[in-house]
C-alpha cells in the first residue's frame, strides 16, 4: 500500500512536467476543436443571448435597440403563457411515463432468447432512425377525421360512431400528439434499458429464482434496483429531448387549434417565423435556464439514490 | 526533441489554418483568372420539377452567354427563406435570388436587394410584360416570374346532381351551393374550408369582395377613406355568410385543415368546392379518383356588388445588393424574364403568366384556365389589388388571423370580436409605421 502511494507520489511531478513541457503542442493539437465549438456553439449562444435583451426582428433590423427584460415581461404577460406552460408539463410527463413503461415491457420482452429476436429487435428501434417531423406528418394524415386510418379502425371496432376530429379539438389533439410522441420515444426506452438489462447476472436472477423469489420480486429487488442508474440517466435525457421536441406537434397542429397544443418549443418557433429573434430568444434562455435548474435537482436526488 | 515539438506544433497550426480556411466562404468573389464570372442562384419554392425546369434555363442562359457559369442553389422549401436571409445577411454566395411578395419587403428594408429599376429602364423585354408584372417589377427589387390567383374549383357533376345549372359566381350562391350538396352520411362535403395554416387569405378575399366598391386597390387592408376593411359594416356580412360555410358545408374537422387536407377533400372526390390557386390545376389533374369531366374552375367568387377583389400574390427574380457581378445578374433576371422563358415557365409552373402575349396561347384558353381568362378580361368586376404583404409584421399577422379564426370555429370568439381585433390590430400598426 505505502509502495503504491510512493510510486503516486514520484509519478506525480512527472506527469505535470510533461504537461508543461508540452502544453504549446497540446494547445496546438486542442485549437482547432477549441476553435469550433467557439465558433459553431457558444458565440452563437451568446448572440442568441444578447437578443433577447434587444428589439430585435429580422424583418426590420434598421433598428435594434437595447430593450432589457422586456421580451422576458412580454413572455411571461402573454395570455398564452400558462396555457404553453400547462401543455410543456403535459407534453414532458404525457410522453415520458408511457414511453418508459411501455420500453420497459419491450426490453423485458427482448431480453430472453427466441428465434429471430434480432428481427424484432431491428423492427422495435426502428422509428428512432426516422426524422420527428417525418413522423408528425404520417401522424397528422393517420389522424385525420375524413381520411385518417385512426377513426377508421375505431369504427371499425365499434368503439366510436362517429369520426372524432382529433385535430380540430384542443384535447383530443393534445392526445393525438402525445400518442404519436410516445410511439416514437417508446424505442429509446427500450435501447437503453435492454442494454442495461443485459449486465444483470443470470446468475444472480437464478439464485433468486431457487431461494423462491418470483418474478415479481425479482424484478422490483433486483432488476430494477441494478439497472437504476442508467434508468435514472435515460429519464433525465428523455425529459430534456421531449422537452425540447417540437417536430412532432409543430408537423401535426403547428401548435393549433387557436394555440392550444402550443409547448414552449413550438411557442419559440412561432415566434422565429414572425421574425421576432427577440421574444424567441428569451423563451430559448428561459427553456435554458428551466432545464439547467431540473438538473441541478434532477442529479442531486440521483446522487442521493445511488448513495442509498 | 526540440525539433520534433517544433514539427508538431507547425503540424497543428497548419491543420487548424486549414481547417479555418475551409470555414471561411471565397468573400463572393467568384471570378477565375481567366475572366470567367460564376454566378450563384438560389431559389426558395424548391421542388424537383422546378428545379430542373430551372436548371434548364440556366443552361440555355448558358449556351448564350459564354464566360457565365450559373450554379443553382436549391434549399429545401420550409428553410429556403431562411437559408436566404442568412446568405444576404453574410453578404456571400449569393448574386441572384428568387424574392417573394412575402419578402420583399425585409429584404429591401435591410438594404440585401439590389434595385434593378435603372437597369430595366433600357430592357427590351419590358414592353412585352403584362401591367400587372410591369406595376410589381417597377418596385426595382424583382421581376415576376407570375402570379398565383384564386379561383374556385368545382366538381361539375355534383353541381349538376344537386339540381343547379352553373357553378356559384357569389359568396352567398357558394353557401347555397354548397350546403345543398353536402352530405355527411356519405362522406361528401360541400366545401374544402381552411380552417388550419393560411385560413386568414381566404377570410380576407371574402370581406374585400364585400367592400370592393370602397377598397383601396393599392393597399386592399383600407379603405379608400383610409379604415380598415375589418372596421366596414359589410365585413360583418361577408363573416356571417363566411362561418356558415363551416357550419353547413364542411366537416368539424376543418377547423385544422391546411392546404394538403383541402386538395386532398377535393382530389379524393369528397369535396364539391375548393378555393385555390392555379397551381392546384396539376395536381388535380394528376388525381385517379375524379376524371377531368367531372370537374373544372369558375372565377373568383364576387360580394354584394358583384365584384370581387383578386389579391395576386407574386414571387420573382433579384439581385443581392453585395453580388460582385450585377452586370451579369441582371443579364440572367432579364433572360429569365423574356418571352420564352417566362412563359415556359409559368405553363410549367401552373401560374398566371407575366407575358402578355401568352394569353393567345391556347394553354390558357381552354379547360381550367379559361376561369383565369374570364378573370384577366373583365378587370372591373375582378379587380386586382395589392395586400401588403411586404411589411414587417406580415408573419404576425397571419398567425393571429389563423389563431382567432380557429377560436371562432371553436366558439371561444365571436364574428364581432374578430373583427375589432383585426381593425385595432391593422389601425395600430398602420400608425406606428408612419
Amino acid at each position: 500500500m505505502s509502495g503504491l502511494s510512493h510510486g503516486a507520489r514520484a509519478a506525480a511531478p512527472r506527469r505535470r512536467s510533461f504537461a508543461r513541457r508540452h502544453a504549446l503542442t497540446i494547445l496546438a493539437f486542442l485549437a482547432p476543436a477549441i476553435v469550433f465549438v467557439c465558433w459553431f456553439t457558444y458565440w452563437p449562444m451568446l448572440q442568441g443571448a444578447r437578443m433577447a435583451f434587444h428589439d430585435w426582428n429580422l424583418w426590420d433590423l434598421t433598428s435594434t435597440p437595447w430593450v432589457g427584460f422586456q421580451n422576458f415581461a412580454t413572455v411571461l404577460g402573454d395570455p398564452v403563457f400558462p396555457v404553453v406552460a400547462g401543455n410543456t408539463i403535459l407534453w414532458v410527463v404525457g410522453s415520458l411515463v408511457p414511453q418508459l413503461l411501455i420500453g420497459f415491457l419491450i426490453a423485458l420482452a427482448l431480453r430472453r432468447r427466441f428465434r429471430f429476436r434480432g428481427v424484432y429487435q431491428a423492427l422495435v428501434f426502428f422509428p428512432w432512425a426516422v426524422s420527428g417531423f417525418l413522423i408528425g406528418m404520417l401522424f397528422r394524415w393517420m389522424f385525420n377525421a375524413e381520411f385518417g386510418v385512426v377513426n377508421d379502425l375505431l369504427m371499425k371496432a365499434g368503439l366510436i360512431n362517429a369520426p372524432l376530429p382529433w385535430l380540430a379539438d384542443p384535447k383530443l389533439a393534445m392526445i393525438a400528439v402525445i400518442v404519436a410522441n410516445v410511439w416514437y420515444g417508446v424505442t429509446f426506452f427500450a435501447i437503453m434499458i435492454l442494454a442495461a438489462l443485459q449486465s444483470v447476472p443470470d446468475e444472480v436472477l437464478e439464485a433468486a429464482s431457487i431461494d423462491g423469489a418470483g418474478k415479481a420480486r425479482q424484478l422490483f429487488s433486483i432488476i430494477i434496483p441494478y439497472i437504476a442508474t442508467t434508468l435514472l440517466l435515460t429519464v433525465l435525457l428523455r425529459v430534456i429531448w421531449i422537452f425540447n421536441f417540437p417536430d412532432i406537434i409543430w408537423a401535426m397542429t403547428r401548435g393549433g387549434p387557436a394555440g392550444q397544443t402550443h409547448i414552449i418549443t413550438t411557442w419559440m418557433i412561432e415566434y422565429t417565423q414572425q421574425g421576432n429573434y427577440g421574444l424567441a430568444s428569451a423563451i430559448g434562455l428561459a427553456v435554458m435556464a428551466i432545464l439547467f435548474v431540473f438538473c441541478a435537482f434532477y442529479l442531486m436526488a440521483m446522487r442521493r439514490v445511488s448513495r442509498t | 526533441m526540440k525539433r520534433n515539438r517544433v514539427i508538431l506544433t507547425a503540424s497543428a497550426a497548419t491543420a487548424t489554418l486549414l481547417a479555418l480556411t475551409a470555414c471561411s466562404g471565397d468573400g463572393g468573389d467568384s471570378g477565375d483568372a481567366a475572366g470567367d464570372v460564376t454566378l450563384q442562384v438560389v431559389e426558395s419554392l424548391t421542388n424537383p420539377a422546378r428545379t430542373e425546369l430551372i436548371r434548364s434555363q440556366l443552361d440555355a442562359f448558358e449556351k448564350e452567354n459564354p464566360g457565365i457559369t450559373v450554379e443553382l442553389v436549391s434549399p429545401p422549401t420550409d428553410q429556403a427563406d431562411q437559408k436566404i436571409q442568412q446568405m444576404l445577411q453574410s453578404g456571400t454566395g449569393i448574386d441572384v435570388l428568387e424574392v417573394r411578395d412575402l419578402t420583399v419587403g425585409p429584404f429591401s428594408n435591410n438594404d440585401w436587394l439590389y434595385d434593378m429599376s435603372d437597369d430595366l429602364a433600357d430592357w427590351k423585354g419590358w414592353d412585352a410584360l403584362t401591367d400587372n408584372a410591369k406595376a410589381v417589377a417597377e418596385g426595382g427589387y424583382f421581376v415576376p416570374y407570375g402570379f398565383y390567383g384564386l379561383s374556385l374549383f368545382y366538381r361539375t357533376d355534383l353541381v349538376e346532381k344537386a339540381g343547379f345549372d352553373a357553378p356559384p359566381t357569389s359568396w352567398e350562391e357558394l353557401l347555397e351551393q354548397a350546403s345543398a350538396i353536402q352530405d355527411p352520411s356519405h362522406n361528401t362535403y360541400g366545401y374544402a374550408f381552411r380552417g388550419g395554416a393560411n385560413a386568414n387569405g381566404n377570410v380576407v378575399a371574402a370581406i374585400e369582395a364585400y367592400v370592393a366598391d370602397d377598397l383601396d386597390v393599392t393597399d386592399a387592408f383600407k379603405l379608400e377613406d383610409g379604415s380598415t376593411i375589418f372596421s366596414a359594416p359589410e365585413a360583418e356580412d361577408a363573416l356571417d355568410v363566411y362561418f356558415q360555410l363551416f357550419e353547413k358545408a364542411a366537416p368539424p374537422s376543418a377547423v385544422s385543415w391546411g392546404y394538403p387536407e383541402m386538395v386532398e377533400g377535393f382530389t379524393n372526390g369528397s369535396t364539391a368546392f375548393l378555393l385555390q390557386d392555379p397551381e392546384v390545376i396539376a395536381t388535380v389533374q394528376q388525381s385517379t379518383t375524379i376524371t377531368e369531366d367531372q370537374w373544372s374552375t369558375a372565377p373568383l367568387l364576387t360580394g354584394p356588388s358583384g365584384k370581387a377583389a383578386q389579391p395576386l400574390a407574386t414571387a420573382g427574380w433579384g439581385i443581392a445588393q453585395s453580388s460582385e457581378h450585377k452586370e451579369e445578374a441582371v443579364k440572367l433576371v432579364e433572360f429569365l424574364s423574356g418571352e420564352g422563358p417566362a412563359t415556359e415557365f409559368a405553363q410549367g409552373n401552373s401560374l398566371v403568366p407575366i407575358i402578355a402575349s401568352a394569353a393567345d396561347d391556347d394553354f390558357y384558353k381552354e379547360g381550367p384556365w379559361s376561369s383565369y381568362v374570364t378573370m384577366t378580361e373583365n378587370p372591373d368586376t375582378y379587380i386586382n389589388v395589392t395586400q401588403p404583404r411586404g411589411v414587417s409584421w406580415w408573419t404576425e399577422w397571419m398567425q393571429k388571423a389563423d389563431s382567432e379564426i380557429q377560436q371562432v370555429l371553436l366558439g371561444s370568439m365571436t364574428q364581432t370580436e374578430l373583427l375589432e381585433s383585426w381593425d385595432t390590430f391593422w389601425t395600430e400598426k398602420y400608425a406606428s409605421a408612419e
